[in-house]
């Protein structure tokens, strides 16, 4: 093969690295987004299709929380701040949103858990999240969320002085619906989610 | 191909037929001329940047607003400073311009693999600094830091097109670098003189070998996260956006995940300068070949598991950050024993202390300050404390500003002989070398203990506690600036009427190929390749 040929040839190689490294930085998306699903990472929670049951006497607290985007008129509220439930016991909780506007709007909520090293032992069962949700002009509903907290959350040593989990959702006008232009500058204070 | 005899002929005709003003200069195919084209690009983008840092110095020089009043243009300042220094003034000099010149010459090859290519990273490089320049023309300019985090820099907070021409102008930079990385590994890997082999070529070759690799394998993460900001700024994606299922977490670690990569790929082509230059004015061989090679290399591997350590404030899970603490802490080893080979190098060897071994000492003793405070910020405990105050800003700077610069200053004395067959005034670049060292020195240390003392970077006023430190590293700006305009009359008193250039003004110490061929090197070089089979390293 002759000089030229033999570095046209190196220099396609190289540039399959190169379209490599570009396809992983796309495909950062889906693997990021994976990879907190498993390892609860950032505080997120884990989804499974039941519970383990009861499976000790300790007493542990999750309280709610909510949040909406300005851009989206509704209000969005937990129906109790807290309950208290044992490991591995599952429980029903439920959040109240009323659309305020006087167009129907769909609304999809982006939600985790603190503290954040608490992620993959809250599991969810059922989650209102799971779905878009679309109210009608001043239409209230009542939004279901099944849950338990894992028992292994006092095997783990980093987890061990873990006693209150918080559930925070934020909800967000579905970004077909959202004009741009209306959406103003978030409070200070900021949303989780 | 042309037999030998033709190839005699045109060697003597190719000496002294130059192409004409147009395409000689904007058409290039010449590794040399091209080579000096990117130099002119960094000297350039280096007095705007700097000419930027040094009104940000005079602002913070005493407390209150004195000149900056628009706020957003202040972070415009910074934004354009980071990036104009970055990809603008280091790259273009060190990988365009000295690694264009001197890797052909310094593996016997006559030319890069990819002549014309070579021709259009420069213009894409060019094309790249132009949109930066325009950027701060557009709308309010570009005001993120060149981090560029979402959602400052999303279409909400900076509604204007200027990051977009931002995004742009990395685009094409990074395109210029990607394709420059793609030759000079062609050009290293299959065009090496007959008998040098890969442990047998110069350190600066190696350091560029690595560094190519690095940007090679990281821009086009930092490309893929630049398109995935322009879609969400423009075409309604969602990446980064926690409304439409996005993070902007993930743009951090995208960012970093390219911009720890790219701040060795600042330092290493300093690596290899240095290792020149200690070299020949000890008139030794480098300590420890092997060692100094495959420690780049490691440098180069290990960098690319680290990127953690600039985002330990995001939330991380504390075993995470455990991890990247202790990897960020192992490239401390292999760098080690670059610092301690080149004192080795020196020990022993008759120093001569010309102004290139003048900066080659300056970096040394400044890269380990620069470095021991990376080490500290390492810890990412004490980053919490650390993190956004302006000791972060102090330690790049020794690392970038200091040590990367004076590889640069030590690069161009070293080699100005042999590019343009003048000589510069050593008494005057003596000079220089002291007023430059002294106001980095003044005006980066201070700024340690004001970040110590907790002032945050990236503002433009501050407290009266911190006005003590601001005003001494203020007062250090105004030398280093001096420094700099003394370096730009030197150059130009060299142009004009340096002495002739010897062919080697370096004596023994001097081994490598480039000291083989006349000052100023010919139009073209080696079109025959030297037989270097027999011949010991030339490092």
């Amino acid at each position: 093969m002759n000089a030229s040929r033999k570095n046209v040839r190196s220099a396609l190689v190289l540039f399959t690295f190169v379209a490599g490294m570009v396809g992983l930085s796309f495909a950062s998306v889906p693997l990021y987004r994976i990879f907190c699903q498993v390892t609860g990472l950032g505080g997120t929670p884990g989804v499974q299709s039941s519970a383990p049951g009861k499976a000790s006497e300790i007493d542990f607290h999750v309280r709610f929380d909510a949040n909406t985007n300005p851009a989206l008129p509704w209000r969005f509220k937990p129906v109790q701040r807290e309950v208290t439930l044992k490991l591995g016991e599952e429980r029903l909780a439920f959040y109240e949103a009323t659309n305020l506007s006087d167009k129907p709007i769909t609304g999809t909520a982006t939600f985790n858990v603190t503290p954040l090293k608490a992620g993959q032992f809250f599991v969810k069962i059922d989650c209102f999240c799971f779905t878009e949700q679309t109210l009608q002009p001043g239409e209230t509903v009542d939004m279901p969320v099944s849950f338990y907290v894992d028992p292994a959350i006092y095997e783990e040593e980093n987890t061990r002085d873990v006693k209150t989990i918080t559930l925070s959702y934020t909800f967000y006008p579905k970004q077909d619906d959202a004009k741009v232009s209306e959406v103003r500058k978030p409070s200070a204070t900021g949303e989780k989610g | 191909m042309a037999n030998a005899a033709d190839a005699h002929h045109d060697d003597h005709a190719h000496d002294d037929h130059y192409p004409s003003f147009f395409s000689r200069w904007f058409c290039s195919t010449n590794h040399k001329d091209i080579g000096t084209v990117y130099l002119y690009l960094s000297m350039f983008a280096a007095i705007v940047g700097g000419g930027m840092s040094w009104y940000i110095r005079l602002e913070l020089m005493e407390p209150g607003i004195q000149y900056i009043e628009d706020f957003q243009f202040y972070n415009v300042l910074l934004t354009a400073h980071g990036f104009l220094m970055v990809f603008f003034v280091v790259m273009p000099a060190m990988i365009g311009g000295f690694g264009n010149w001197f890797v052909p010459l310094m593996i016997g090859a006559p030319d890069m693999a990819f002549p014309r290519m070579n021709n259009i990273s420069l213009w894409l490089t060019f094309a790249g600094l132009g949109m930066l320049l325009i950027s701060a023309f557009v709308g309010a300019g570009v005001g993120t830091g060149w981090t560029v985090y979402p959602p400052l820099a999303s279409s909400i907070y900076h509604p204007s097109a200027a990051v977009d021409f931002g995004i742009l102008s990395l685009h094409l930079a990074g395109a210029a670098s990607i394709l420059g990385a793609i030759n000079f590994i062609v050009t290293i890997f299959n065009m090496r003189a007959p008998g040098m082999t890969m442990h047998k070529m110069p350190l600066f070759v190696w350091s560029i070998l690595v560094t190519a690799f690095l940007l090679l394998l990281a821009l086009p993460v930092l490309a893929g996260a630049l398109t995935m900001l322009l879609t969400d700024r423009n075409f309604g994606t969602h990446f980064f956006d926690p409304a439409g299922g996005g993070d902007p977490i993930l743009w951090q670690h995208l960012f970093w995940f390219f911009g720890h990569p790219e701040v060795y790929i600042i330092i290493l082509p300093a690596f290899g300068i240095i290792s020149q230059i200690v070299s020949t004015f000890s008139k030794k061989p480098v300590f420890g070949y092997l060692g100094m090679a495959y420690a780049m290399a490691a440098i180069g591997v290990v960098g690319f598991v680290v990127w953690a350590h600039h985002m330990y404030a995001v939330g991380l899970d504390v075993d995470t950050r455990a991890y990247f603490t202790a990897a960020t802490m192992v490239i401390a080893v292999p760098t080690g024993v670059k610092i301690f080979s080149w004192l080795a190098t020196m020990w022993g060897g008759s120093i001569d202390f010309k102004t290139p071994m003048l900066y080659a000492f300056g970096f040394i003793f400044l890269f380990v300050v620069g470095g021991v405070t990376g080490v500290t910020l390492a810890n990412s405990s004490a980053d919490l404390v650390f993190h956004d105050t302006y000791f972060v800003v102090a330690h790049f700077h020794y690392v970038m500003a200091i040590a990367a610069i004076f590889a640069m200053f030590g690069a161009w004395y070293y080699w100005i002989g042999k590019m343009s067959g003048k000589q510069y005034s050593e008494a005057w670049g003596k000079v220089q070398f002291w007023l430059f060292f002294v106001g980095v020195n003044l005006l980066f240390f201070p700024q340690h203990f004001a970040g110590l003392a907790g002032m945050p970077r990236r503002i433009p006023d501050y407290p009266d506690a911190y006005a003590g430190w601001n005003y001494i590293s203020s007062v250090g700006a105004l030398i280093t600036a001096l420094g700099t305009l003394m370096f730009f009359v030197i150059l130009f008193r060299t142009y004009a009427s340096g002495a002739k250039a010897e062919q080697n003004p370096w004596g023994e110490g001097a081994t490598t190929l480039e000291w083989h061929v006349p000052s100023p090197a010919p139009f073209h070089t080696f079109e025959d390749q030297p037989d270097m089979s027999g011949k010991a390293p030339a490092e």
